[in-house]
Parts: structure tokens; C-alpha cells; sequence
């Protein structure tokens, strides 16, 4: 009897590990690749940390914490992460907040719903360089949009990207214009997922808008307004391109991002020990901020 | 024996296939040359004439094949391409890259016997260009003298009952004749200004357009402008001060420039300014195309730079790009015999007159046309005036903290002695960090 069981697990345990193996198979040419072109340049990027490198020369010289003591005491840096603080802190709540507000409305039908759904996604599809330099123009002092519509409404104009006050707020706004249409959609397919009876239900206990809202809608929103914070802090720590685009880092430094910084240290000083001890920095402050964002954000999720 | 015939067919056969390539390869390889395309390189030698280098390509059985990159990131990509020990034959680049390139020990240094030839032979805004301590050369300048200048709009001068043929020559004079000039609408906005400007963007534009004011008030970048590494920067001090303050006084107290005017060549040229410093070849390019109604030299006017006070030697910026060979090149002496090529004494003469660009032989000058081309010659009365950026490794870290200073300094987020105490500070930092 017992032989007869030892003999079947046997049998079972090679045919569950054939099922695997087949499974990993599969899978392979992927974990290859991100093996290749991911897990392997991260790696490396953390060894040169800790080493001046001259690629060119093919010289590497080890130099221990220095780099990143050196960082501890960069100004530039220090401004570039308070920047970017801002930038993420800013962006993503807002942006997540006005797309759910959206997509309640969204919820509804309305005529034209599907051009306005159209109309706030298109920005997500459009390459950001190329919407960065039409927003250039929107914020020209002189000849921009925006000014003129101030003027028309006789509001006092801004200077926008001129001014070390006001070029973060600037770039600020574009990034929201920019990643709004995606979470909208992230949130209109979660709103669709809420079963109609709840509503029905609440609706019957006499809850009105407001409060089907707050009691129903929200909370139930929970896990995919986790997804889109944690998603969203990830992509606006890695800011970038918009930056470079509209404001180059400038005025004066106040728009200096992380990304930005460490670009500028590797490929125009070819500093790429130090570049890299910045990229390292940066990841470990992105795995900090989504490990606390994903453990604080699931206190609010609720299952019915 | 079929077997032992098929295989010796089939080697042959592979030989051929291998070999035959190679063959036609050696018999006429191909020499890689990269420049930034666009308007950035519109006034130098237009490296995007497919036909440039068909006598010699006839001669030196070889094939020049010139690639035009993005400016914005031709440094990362030259850079890139030597770490792949894949770098191209020959490099048309900008000078301000010049200490990266150094430091990473990524150019050839032109032959000594042939750099001091060159250096006797041309005019002396080119040695100022060409020299980098001592007779040392990484590359040769290009022709089409790319010096910074005053240029001014003469209708407007007029209307401001100003000589049109004199422009100011000191700084109390600039700022006189900004007041002339500016002009406002019935709500007292600035519609246009008596100067424009460079006061965003990158910052090493910012300081590349005030450069003049710095090195005219007696301060400058670094204390060496030759040494690679180390040394300490100059613009902190009475001079620099001087010269933010200069921009100041037009935009506060004066009131005749804004900063809602972002580019002084483009205002200049859309007419809503009536003065501006910048690349004078710049204006030259785009004048024909983008103010048609203001011709050379009846609608514009060019010159130095104005000086502190009457008697003080004017100073302006020099820009260059360099005919260079790389480190690694695959076709290194042929590279070097394509570039000598090029900047020939006969080929300066011949693509100068072509291409209408200004030689850098003297000799040259003395022939026709530019001899008696008053573009020309305004500009060979400038160039002497001219300085080239000093070569620090640092530089990036300067310009950068210099950059970022002025704007705060004239958009009014410190003061003058605050911006530059701050800049000196981060630009010493980089030029420490640069040297390690």
C-alpha cells in the first residue's frame, strides 16, 4: 500500500515537475532577455557605484562609499531630489484624484461621452517630446495660449517656464495633462468591475449621491488607486524627458529632477561612477516610497 | 573523388565569398564623418554637400561618408560609439565638448610639425581657436568666423532719432540707447525692447550671450583657461557683479528689456527688438528668410560688443567647431589625410568663396573676394577681440552654476552678490570633482 502511494507521488511529483519545466520553457526567451538588458545593466550599475570609471580608458578605480559620500554633500543633487519630491508628491496624488473624478462622470452617459473619453487618453499616446515642445509654445510668454487666454480674462500673465517660481508648477501641470487620460481609463474599467447591486441596495437604505460615493465607490476603489499611486510614483521619480524638453533643468537649477542630474553627470562630465552611485540612490528611494505606499494603501481596501 | 572535387569546389567557393568582400573593401574603404545637422552648423562648412570631398574621394580612391546627427545628442553618442570601439572616422564637434573628450582622452592630437605650420599660416582669432597651450592642437577650426556681436536694427535707430551707422560703443551708451529704443503699448507693456535678453534655457547659452559683459568688466570664467584640471573660478568679484548688474539696471531701473522676450536672435528678427548680442553668423543665416525687409547692410548693423567705459578693450566670445580624428579611428590615417585635405590653404580659399564663408589663411584675406567683402571684413575687425572657451574640465560645472546665477540674479530670486557668492561655490565644487 505504502509502495503503491510512494510510486504514485513519484509518478504525480515527475509530472508536476515536467509541467513546470515546460512552463519555464516557455518563459525562458523573456527571463533571458530581462535577465540581458535589465537584471544585468541594474547590476552593473550598482558594482560601478562604488568605482571612479573611465569607460574609454577601460579603467576602473575602486573608491568604496566615496561616491555616494560625495553625493550626501551635493548641493545640485540635493536640490535635484527635493525636486523631484515635490514633482512625485504633487503629481500623483492630483492626478489619480482629478481621474477619478472623471471617471465618475464618465460613468454616466452623456452624449459625446466617447469623444471627451477620447479627447483626455489622446495625450497618453502622444510622445512626450512632441507634446513637450507644443507645450513650449503654450507657455511662451509673449505668444503662448495660456497668456493670452490670462489676458482675455484680464488676469494678471505668468512668466511659466521664465521663472524659477513658477517652471515646476509649469512642468507640474503638463505631467497631469499627460498621465490623466491613462488613469482615468484605469478607473473607469475598475468602476465597471463594482457589481450595479450594490448601488441598487444603497439606494433602497436611501444613500444618496454623495454617500454611494464615499461608502460604495471609494472604497472599492482602493486596490486600483493603490496600482495607480504606486504606478504613477515609480514613472514621476523616473521624470525625465518633459523636463529636459521644456526647461532643460533651469532656471537656475529649480527643475533639476534626479534623472536629469544623473544624465548630465554620465554623459556630458562622464562621471559614471558617480552616476551610477545617483541611480542607485534613486532606486533605493523608489523601492522605499512603493513598499510604504503599498502596505499603507492596503489598510483601505475593503472586500464585501 | 566527386566528394573530394564537391569540397574543394565548395571551399573555393566560400573563399571567394569571404575573401571577395574584404577585397573590394581594401580597394576602396570608407571613411565615417559626423556633424550636427540643422542650423546649428549652417554657417560653417556644409558638411551636407554630398559632393564636399569628390576630389578627394577621386584621388585618394575613398569614400567619405558623411552622417548628420542631432546636436542635442551627438556628444552621448560619439561617446557611446568610441566605448563600442565603434567611434567614426572623423568628428566635426562643438569645443565647449572639448574637455569631456580630453579627459576621457578621446581625441588625437594634431601632428606638432603640422599644428605650428597651421598656426603661422592663419589669422589670429583661428591660433586663438586652434591653440590649446603651447602649439598643441586636437583639431583644426572650422572657416566662417563665428565670433559674437552687437547687431542692431537701423530702422529702429532711426526712428529713435539714432545714427544708424554708429552703434554704442560703452555701456552707459547701450543702456542710453535701450531707452531710446524701447517701446510700449497704451497699458504700458513692453511690446518691444531696446535690448534683448538671453535670460532661460540652458545655461551655458545664458552665459555664452553675457560672456562679453563678464570678460569686458575684467572678470572671467577661471583663472587658467588652458589648464585641464584644477584652478578657481574669476566671476565673483567686482567685474561679474558689474556685469549682472548691467542687465539689471535695464530690466528695473531703466526698464526698457523684459524677460518675457525669450530669444534675443528670434526678437531681433521678428523686429520686437532692436538690439541683441549673439552669434553674428547666426543672424546672418537666418536674416534672408526671417526679416527679408531688413537686408545687410542697410536693415542691420553688426559690431563689437560695447566696452565698460570709453578706452576699455571690448571682449566677446569666439565659437568653433573642429575638424577632429578620434582615438580608435578604424582609417586613422587616411581620417587625418581627409581633414589636412579640408583645411588646406587651396580648399579654404576655394570652399570659402563657394560656400561664402570667411577663410582662416591669411593669405586668403588677401584675395577677392574677401578682400573687399564688407561682411566679411566687419567680421575679421571683430574676430581679433574674441575668446574661446577655456577648456577646464570643470567647464560644464561653471557654466552650469554661472547659468543658473544670472537667472536668478535678473529674475530676482537673489541678489547679485548672493548668485554669484552661490555660483563661485558650485563651480569650485565642480571644478574639484572634475580634477579627481
Amino acid at each position: 500500500m505504502a509502495s503503491i502511494r510512494h510510486s504514485a507521488g513519484a509518478l504525480l511529483g515527475r509530472a508536476h515537475r515536467r509541467h513546470y519545466l515546460q512552463a519555464y520553457l516557455f518563459i525562458s526567451p523573456v527571463i533571458v532577455l530581462f535577465t540581458l538588458f535589465r537584471i544585468w545593466p541594474s547590476l552593473q550599475t550598482l558594482y560601478f557605484s562604488f568605482f571612479k570609471v573611465e569607460l574609454l580608458k577601460g579603467r576602473l578605480t575602486y573608491v568604496g562609499l566615496q561616491n555616494f559620500i560625495d553625493l550626501a554633500q551635493d548641493e545640485i543633487f540635493r536640490r535635484a531630489i527635493a525636486n523631484t519630491l515635490i514633482y512625485a508628491l504633487t503629481i500623483v496624488p492630483l492626478s489619480a484624484f482629478l481621474a477619478m473624478i472623471l471617471a465618475v462622470l464618465f460613468s454616466e452617459h452623456f452624449h459625446l461621452r466617447e469623444l471627451f473619453k477620447a479627447v483626455y487618453f489622446a495625450p497618453m499616446v502622444t510622445s512626450t517630446v512632441a507634446a513637450a515642445v507644443v507645450w513650449w509654445w503654450l507657455y511662451n510668454p509673449q505668444f503662448g495660449l495660456f497668456n493670452s487666454v490670462l489676458r482675455v480674462l484680464h488676469l494678471p500673465e505668468q512668466p511659466w517656464l521664465l521663472s524659477s517660481r513658477m517652471a515646476l508648477p509649469s512642468v507640474i501641470i503638463f505631467s497631469i495633462w499627460k498621465t490623466l487620460g491613462y488613469n482615468m481609463v484605469i478607473y473607469i474599467a475598475a468602476l465597471q468591475a463594482i457589481p450595479a447591486m450594490f448601488y441598487e441596495a444603497a439606494t433602497i437604505d436611501g444613500a444618496g449621491p454623495f454617500q454611494r460615493f464615499v461608502r460604495i465607490t471609494l472604497p472599492l476603489l482602493a486596490p486600483t488607486t493603490t496600482f495607480i499611486l504606486i504606478y504613477n510614483t515609480i514613472f514621476a521619480f523616473q521624470v525625465f524627458d518633459q523636463v529636459l524638453v521644456l526647461t532643460g533643468g533651469g532656471p537656475a537649477f529649480s527643475t533639476n529632477v534626479v534623472v536629469l542630474e544623473l544624465y548630465t553627470q554620465a554623459f556630458q562630465r562622464y562621471r559614471f561612477g558617480y552616476a551610477s552611485a545617483e541611480a542607485m540612490v534613486l532606486f533605493l528611494f523608489i523601492l522605499g516610497v512603493t513598499v510604504l505606499q503599498y502596505f499603507y494603501s492596503r489598510r483601505f481596501e475593503v472586500a464585501y | 573523388m566527386s566528394r573530394s572535387r564537391t569540397s574543394v569546389l565548395l571551399v573555393a567557393v566560400l573563399s571567394l565569398a569571404i575573401g571577395l568582400p574584404g577585397v573590394s573593401a581594401q580597394a576602396q574603404p570608407t571613411l565615417t564623418l559626423w556633424y550636427p545637422a540643422g542650423e546649428i552648423t549652417q554657417t560653417t562648412l556644409p558638411l551636407r554637400d554630398p559632393t564636399l570631398f569628390a576630389p578627394f574621394e577621386a584621388t585618394a580612391k575613398v569614400k567619405v561618408e558623411m552622417v548628420a546627427l542631432d546636436y542635442d545628442t551627438m556628444q552621448q553618442k560619439i561617446f557611446a560609439a568610441a566605448a563600442a570601439r565603434n567611434v567614426p572616422d572623423i568628428l566635426f564637434i562643438d569645443t565647449s565638448w572639448m574637455p569631456g573628450f580630453l579627459k576621457e582622452e578621446l581625441l588625437e592630437q594634431v601632428d606638432p610639425a603640422k599644428a605650428k605650420r597651421w598656426l603661422a599660416a592663419v589669422t589670429p582669432e583661428i591660433v586663438e581657436l586652434s591653440d590649446y597651450g603651447k602649439g598643441t592642437m586636437w583639431g583644426y577650426p572650422q572657416m566662417g568666423i563665428d565670433v559674437y556681436g552687437l547687431t542692431w536694427n537701423k530702422q529702429h535707430f532711426k526712428e529713435a532719432g539714432l545714427d544708424p551707422e554708429r552703434p554704442p560703443r560703452t555701456w552707459d551708451e547701450l543702456r542710453e540707447y535701450c531707452r531710446k529704443l524701447v517701446r510700449r503699448d497704451a497699458t504700458g507693456k513692453i511690446v518691444r525692447v531696446g535690448y534683448a535678453i538671453r535670460h532661460v534655457g540652458h545655461p551655458h547659452g545664458v552665459v555664452h550671450k553675457h560672456l562679453w559683459a563678464i570678460w569686458g568688466a575684467g572678470a572671467d570664467l577661471i583663472d587658467d583657461p588652458n589648464a585641464l584640471r584644477g584652478g578657481r573660478v574669476k566671476f565673483n568679484n567686482e567685474g561679474g557683479r558689474a556685469a549682472l548688474q548691467l542687465v539689471l539696471d535695464m530690466l528695473n531701473v531703466d526698464k526698457c528689456t523684459s524677460l518675457d522676450f525669450p530669444d534675443p536672435r528670434a526678437a531681433f528678427l521678428k523686429g520686437i527688438a532692436s538690439m541683441q548680442i549673439s552669434e553674428t553668423v547666426s543672424i546672418r543665416a537666418r536674416q534672408p528668410k526671417e526679416a527679408p525687409d531688413m537686408p545687410w547692410p542697410t536693415g542691420w548693423g553688426m559690431a563689437l560688443p560695447p566696452a565698460r567705459k570709453a578706452g576699455d578693450r571690448p571682449a566677446t566670445l569666439l565659437g568653433a567647431w573642429l575638424f577632429s580624428v578620434p582615438r580608435g579611428a578604424k582609417n586613422r590615417d587616411l581620417a587625418w589625410r581627409a581633414v589636412e585635405w579640408v583645411n588646406s590653404e587651396i580648399n579654404d580659399y576655394n570652399f570659402a568663396r563657394k560656400y561664402g564663408l570667411t577663410p582662416r589663411y591669411k593669405s586668403n584675406w588677401q584675395k577677392e573676394p574677401f578682400k573687399s567683402d564688407a561682411y566679411a571684413q566687419a567680421l575679421l575687425k571683430m574676430a581679433p577681440y574674441g575668446r574661446r572657451l577655456p577648456i577646464n574640465l570643470g567647464l560644464n560645472g561653471i557654466m552650469d552654476a554661472l547659468g543658473g546665477a544670472i537667472q536668478k540674479a535678473w529674475h530676482g530670486e537673489a541678489t547679485v552678490q548672493q548668485a554669484l557668492a552661490e555660483a563661485e561655490r558650485l563651480a569650485n565644487k565642480a571644478i574639484a570633482d572634475a580634477a579627481k
